[in-house]
């Protein structure tokens, strides 16, 4: 009996790891398979849908867009949740409950709520300023700064929350004046939460679809739009390709922040 | 200091209260084919939208696909978090990352793997002749089962690490106190690991709830043509349909059921909870 439900536990922790994992490691398979139509046994493995995935200007114009609006959304937008999670750890705030939902909103907020929204709300303001919002860099980077909020804003907090305060006293007693606390001493404690916000906020833009969707346009489309397009007529080694190379990208991304901030600790 | 709140709080209102707003009054325009949008004050997009049968159709399809995802994705995450919970620390660091990285590299990109897995010449049906189980191929892709297959799997990283989080903060020696008074190990985990984790269960259940409400690109991808879900029923307003009163009114309805279903749940787990 006991023997049994040993089994059960050990399978059903094997079936969730499969479940999550078994998608992201065929893809990575297939983008080698030699024969363009996929079936198994491969017919062969080679490397020519790297090189035709790069080909299509879609992808390789998706992946330059999409580089660029999460290293300035990023570059925004951290700088932004930290203040505000600095503000909202120390400052005597009034409705500080209420400000921190307003900022944590983006993450509670679905997807395609906030979208369409978003895209209503661009339309609104090109007639009043008559000017280009949607389909432009900037309207995916502003977009995608309110992405990065939420994130940063629980990230920093909870590094602020486990800091030690009597260094940056300290300072202070020797006649630091409280900016030069704030850059000297808070700001270097801060930095695995800081560095964890960044590039969870990078990752966060990168893989965004929702959000981006309706505020792409010919010609400037993110990577996972230009996927998602792509995908809705076929499945193909190209496609397996491209998305190969963000999976290793994420991947990257990620074992450099366990090397700042313990994963384990931080979601 | 209390003013360095200010951008980052001006900018989520700007570009989030601000077009919920505007959404919800447009949600009460009323569409014309030949003038689009016509500023008005009516109830119709919401009326149409919860009497018409192909919608009613669509909101029951996403509630019974979120309530089976969300059941399946405790009952696997439960036995999964747990091991993550009470791993040792050199090893929990890798663990942690295979689960964060699926959910990490995007619903596009796992909804391909499911794709080729799932296809007709795809991995499970290469397998499963290669095992003499089956002639023909197996018609896995373009159905429900692959919808519930796949946002299950897409939602149940953001489960196992909610749930990992509150077992690790569950005392190992409560579990081994029980344990050395006799009690078996089905009865340390229905008396002792089940209540105390059931905060986290509530958690869970209600992030993956809205998840799976909201799911976009897996049923888009997965699903085919005839199933329909709300998210991509909301686009289809938008993109093809330029109904932006009714689409913006099937945005609301999406987002009160979500939210409402979700007080009522984590209110009911709550309260089993206390008692």
């Amino acid at each position: 009996m006991a023997e049994s439900r040993g089994m059960f536990f050990k399978s059903a922790v094997v079936a969730s790891y499969a479940l999550m994992l078994a998608p992201v490691v065929m893809v990575i398979i297939i983008s080698f398979f030699r024969q363009e139509i996929i079936s198994f046994p491969p017919e062969g493995l080679t490397m020519q849908w790297y090189v035709n995935a790069w080909e299509r200007r879609e992808f390789a114009r998706g992946f330059v867009t999409s580089l660029q609006v999460a290293a300035i959304a990023t570059a925004i937008g951290v700088p932004l949740g930290t203040a505000a999670a600095y503000a909202l750890a120390r400052a005597k705030l009034p409705g500080r409950e209420a400000i921190s939902t307003l900022l944590l909103g983006p993450l509670a907020v679905p997807g395609v709520v906030a979208g369409t929204a978003l895209y209503m709300f661009y339309l609104r303001a090109e007639t009043w300023l008559d000017q280009d919002i949607t389909a432009t860099l900037s309207g995916l980077v502003a977009a995608h700064v309110l992405l990065t909020i939420p994130w940063t804003v629980r990230l920093v907090t909870a590094s602020l929350q486990g800091m030690d305060r009597s260094a940056e006293e300290a300072a202070a007693n020797l006649g630091a004046r409280p900016p030069t606390v704030f850059m000297r001493v808070t700001l270097p404690m801060l930095r695995p939460g800081v560095v964890a916000a960044a590039l969870f906020s990078f990752i966060q833009s990168f893989e965004n679809l929702e959000l981006t969707l309706l505020l792409v346009g010919p010609g400037r489309t993110t990577l996972p739009v230009a996927m998602l397009s792509y995908l809705e007529f076929r499945m193909d080694p190209t496609l397996a390709a491209v998305a190969t190379v963000q999976i290793l990208l994420v991947t990257a991304m990620m074992l450099i922040t366990d090397r700042f901030v313990r994963l384990s600790r931080v979601i | 200091m209390a003013a360095l709140v200010l951008p980052a709080a001006l900018l989520v209102f700007t570009l989030l209260v601000a077009p919920m707003a505007l959404l919800a009054r447009i949600s009460l325009n009323h569409y014309s084919p030949t003038e689009l949008m016509v500023e008005a004050f009516t109830a119709e997009n919401y009326i149409r939208a919860v009497a018409d049968p192909y919608y009613q159709q669509v909101l029951a399809t996403t509630l019974g696909v979120a309530f089976l995802c969300t059941v399946l994705t405790v009952l696997l995450g439960f036995p999964a978090a747990y091991w993550l919970a009470r791993m040792e620390s050199n090893r929990k660091s890798i663990a942690t990352i295979l689960t964060l990285l699926p959910l990490l590299v995007g619903n596009v990109v796992r909804s391909a793997g499911w794709m080729a897995l799932l296809g007709n010449e795809g991995g499970i049906n290469a397998a499963l002749r290669a095992l003499h189980l089956t002639s023909g191929p197996l018609q896995l892709l373009y159905t429900p089962g692959a919808v519930i297959v796949g946002i299950t799997a897409v939602v149940l990283p953001y489960m196992v690490l909610t749930l990992a989080a509150v077992i690790e903060s569950i005392p190992r020696q409560a579990e081994e106190a029980a344990a050395n008074l006799g009690a078996t190990a089905s009865t340390v985990f229905r008396r002792v690991v089940l209540p105390l984790s059931l905060p986290g269960v509530a958690a869970g259940s209600v992030l993956v709830f809205i998840l799976c409400m909201n799911a976009y690109a897996t049923p888009l991808l997965l699903g085919g043509p005839q199933f329909k879900m709300m998210a991509p029923a909301v686009y289809d307003q938008f993109v093809r349909g330029n109904n932006w009163p009714f689409g913006a009114a099937l945005a609301f309805i999406l987002l009160v059921a979500t939210l409402v279903l979700t007080v009522i749940g984590s209110m009911a787990l709550s309260r089993r909870y206390r008692g």
